[in-house]
Order: C-alpha cells, then structure tokens, then sequence
C-alpha cells in the first residue's frame, strides 16, 4: 500500500511531467502538499502562461456557445456596421484619406484570443505605399511602440514575432493612446478606455462603446517595419 | 467540462478596485475574454499546477461568468465575479478529484488575485529562502532543477523513499509558511 509521501511523489512527478495528475483521494496533509506542491511547479519561468493552442481551444468554445453558432457564419449585424462607420470616422482623425475600408469578417486567432474581431477593419489609403517606420531591432517580442508618419499615428506591435500595425489614436477623441505591454493593451489616457493589441474595444468609460481601432498593413522589410500610409 | 451549478458568493473581500478601471465598462464577451484569459489561467495555474487543468477550469470560470453576467457591464464587477467563480471553481476542483476539504475551504478564502497578479517565482524564491536546508535542498531540486526522486536522492545521499518522505515533509512545511508568513 502506498505511502503518503508516495502519493504526493506520484502528484510530484506527474507536475513535473507535464502531465494531468491522476485523481485520488488525498488526506488533509496530502492535499496541503500537493497545493504547495502547484505553487511551486508554477514558480518555473513561463509555466504558469498558457500556449496559444490553449487559448485557442478555450475562445472556440466559448465562441460556440455564446454566441450560439459557429463564429464564421455570424451575420454582419447593424451594431458591426456602426462600428465600421465609426472606424471610417476614425479614419479622419488618423489622416488617412481612404479607397476603402475593408472589414474582416473572419475571425483570425491570434496569440491571446481572435486577432481580428467583427468590426475591427483595416485601412487601405488611397495613394499609398510602404514607408519604413522602424527598425526591427527597435520592436522586442512583447512590445508595442508607438511611431508617428506625416500622415499617421500608428502602433507597432510585436506579439510572438507576429509584427502588426494598429492606429494610435483613440476612436473616441483622438488622444495619443499610451501602450501598456504588461498587460498587452493600449490606454486611452483621456477617458480610460482601453484596447487590445488587435485593435478591439477592452473597455471603456463612455455612454457608448467607440470604434475598435482601424488595423494599418504593416510588413518587414530588410529589418525595417513598413506601414502602407500615405 | 462540468458546470458549476451553484455559485456561493464567498472569500475574502476584494480590495479597491485599481483607479483606471473604475467606470469602465467592457461592451461584450470578447472583451472579458480578452483582457482576462490569461490572468484567470495563471490563477487557476497557481493553484493546479499543470497545464490540463488549467485550460480546463480557466474555460470554466470564463464561461460560468460570461453565461451569467448581462453586458455591457463594469469592469470590477466583472473581475471581481471572475474571481469569486475562479474561487468557487478551484474549490470544487480538489473536493471532486482529491476529496480534499479543508484545501477546498482554504481556496474558498483565497484573497483575490487577478489584478495583483504577484509574480510566481519571485513568490517561490521566497519561499524557499523561509525553509530549512535538507527541504529547500528537495524542493529545488525537484521543482527548480528538474531532478527525479532518484537524482535527487543520490544528490543528497539519502536513498529514494527517503527523499520521497523529505519531499512529503518539505512541501508541508512549505504550505505551512506560505499560509502564515507570505498571506
């Protein structure tokens, strides 16, 4: 028969492993041990972040349920449509005379949930073209940094290596959103409204939600970040 | 995944709510989702210890909270409901699979920790620095180094079910002090 410091080995071990530990019934000063025993497996650097596979699988089912269907056939609703016409609004207040705004449908999973949500559209200046707005050098994994064209204040963002562009003007008033890279948000600093790295609405503090924040295309060329801006 | 089919609203109490989100609202679940998802698995995390169960119950506490709130709604309320579920859930979790009370009553006490977010190794750095040597000398072994018990008995001249009871004793004391001295 198996000891308890047996019991909590096999726990250990499992942890240690990788591994869903196997269920048993534990004693009191069992279960203390294997509590602490959690904490400290969680102490090793990164453990305690999930993999985007994980977070993937956790928004596809929540998405199935909450919104009662799969994701991709959710119609394009008025609040959506809103949201866009607010997002061509914004537009002006980044400077961007535009061909067209296009708004992406799909949800396309990024690390930390859906990159791209419903509403959130990408603009397309008329007249464009790339521009070098930084070095890549100057962007580490798990940054953002805020650049500035003649023409636009954009965010750059670095989220696993995937290099992404947002604006970096708030879609309510147009204040200089300040990049908070613990928690991989921009901040309004105006009225305490706060957006992901791809560009959706976290929160607000208005009557109404503002526009999530138009993507820029963005792309890496001979080390430098490129922005097609006007 | 099982549905927590009731939520007793218990715990410690929260403490104020950090000065930029007062007001703020999120406009719908995604938002929740988003701002939330990794905070609410490294609490989870915290307290399982492995990655199964984490997305597990991380899944559970998200869509307990999303089915139950109506949005648009606060950001503290929402947090401060993710983490009661997340203490409701956690507790659950070690009465289901280890038949573990008095855990499960301590979980239920647990000081809310999503904004805080406290940094685990510097938490476990502490907290072995608490310990005598023979169990510090486990405990880092084991969970810092990666040693099996087999290593880690030869490491330190003991032989293996000795190191098993020295590992048992060590995360005991550990649990001791990180009720009474790191709270």
């Amino acid at each position: 028969m198996k000891s308890s410091a047996d019991r909590v080995a096999q726990f250990v071990d499992d942890l240690l492993h990788r591994r869903r530990p196997r269920r048993f019934k534990a004693s009191p000063e069992e279960a203390e041990a294997m509590g602490a025993a959690a904490g400290l497996a969680a102490a090793r650097v990164g453990a305690d972040l999930p993999d985007k596979a994980a977070l993937d699988r956790i928004h596809k089912r929540l998405s199935e349920t909450l919104n009662e269907g799969p994701a991709l056939e959710r119609r394009f609703s008025r609040r959506d449509w809103l949201r866009t016409a607010g997002t061509a609004a914004a537009a002006v207040v980044v400077g961007v005379t535009l061909d067209k705004v296009a708004t992406n449908q799909q949800q396309s999973a990024g690390p930390g949930g859906p990159g791209t949500t419903p509403g959130t559209a990408t603009l397309l200046p008329d007249g464009g073209s790339w521009r070098p707005v930084a070095a890549l050098s100057a962007l580490p994994v798990g940054h953002a940094l805020p650049v500035s064209t003649a023409a636009v204040d954009a965010v750059l963002i670095n989220d696993g290596g995937n290099i992404s562009a947002v604006s970096g003007i708030c879609t309510h008033l147009g204040c200089k959103l300040q990049p908070d890279d613990a928690n991989r948000k921009l901040n309004c600093p105006c009225h305490q409204t706060a957006f992901s790295w791809s560009g959706k609405v976290l929160y607000y503090r208005l009557k109404a939600a503002p526009a999530n924040l138009p993507l820029i295309q963005s792309r890496v060329n001979n080390g430098a970040i490129e922005l097609y801006v006007v | 995944m099982v549905e927590v089919t009731e939520l007793r609203v218990v715990g410690a109490p929260e403490p104020d709510p950090p000065p930029d989100t007062i007001g703020a609202i999120y406009p719908d679940w995604e938002s929740v989702y988003q701002d939330n998802v990794v905070g609410i698995y490294q609490l989870v995390f915290r307290k399982v210890g492995n990655a199964a169960d984490a997305e597990d119950l991380a899944e559970e506490v998200l869509m307990h909270t999303l089915k139950t709130l109506r949005l648009p709604a606060p950001v503290n309320n929402v947090r401060s409901y993710l983490v009661k579920t997340a203490r409701t859930v956690l507790a659950d979790h070690w009465r289901r699979h280890y038949a573990a009370r008095d855990a499960a009553d301590e979980l239920e006490r647990m000081p809310a920790e999503l904004s805080a977010n406290p940094d685990a190794s510097d938490r476990a750095a502490r907290l072995l620095a608490l310990l005598p040597d023979n169990f510090r000398s486990i405990l880092e072994l084991r969970f810092l180094r990666g040693y099996s018990v087999r290593e880690a008995a030869a490491e330190l001249g003991v032989t293996e079910s000795n190191a098993r009871v020295m590992q048992f004793r060590a995360l005991r004391k550990a649990a001791e002090l990180e009720g009474e001295v790191l709270r």
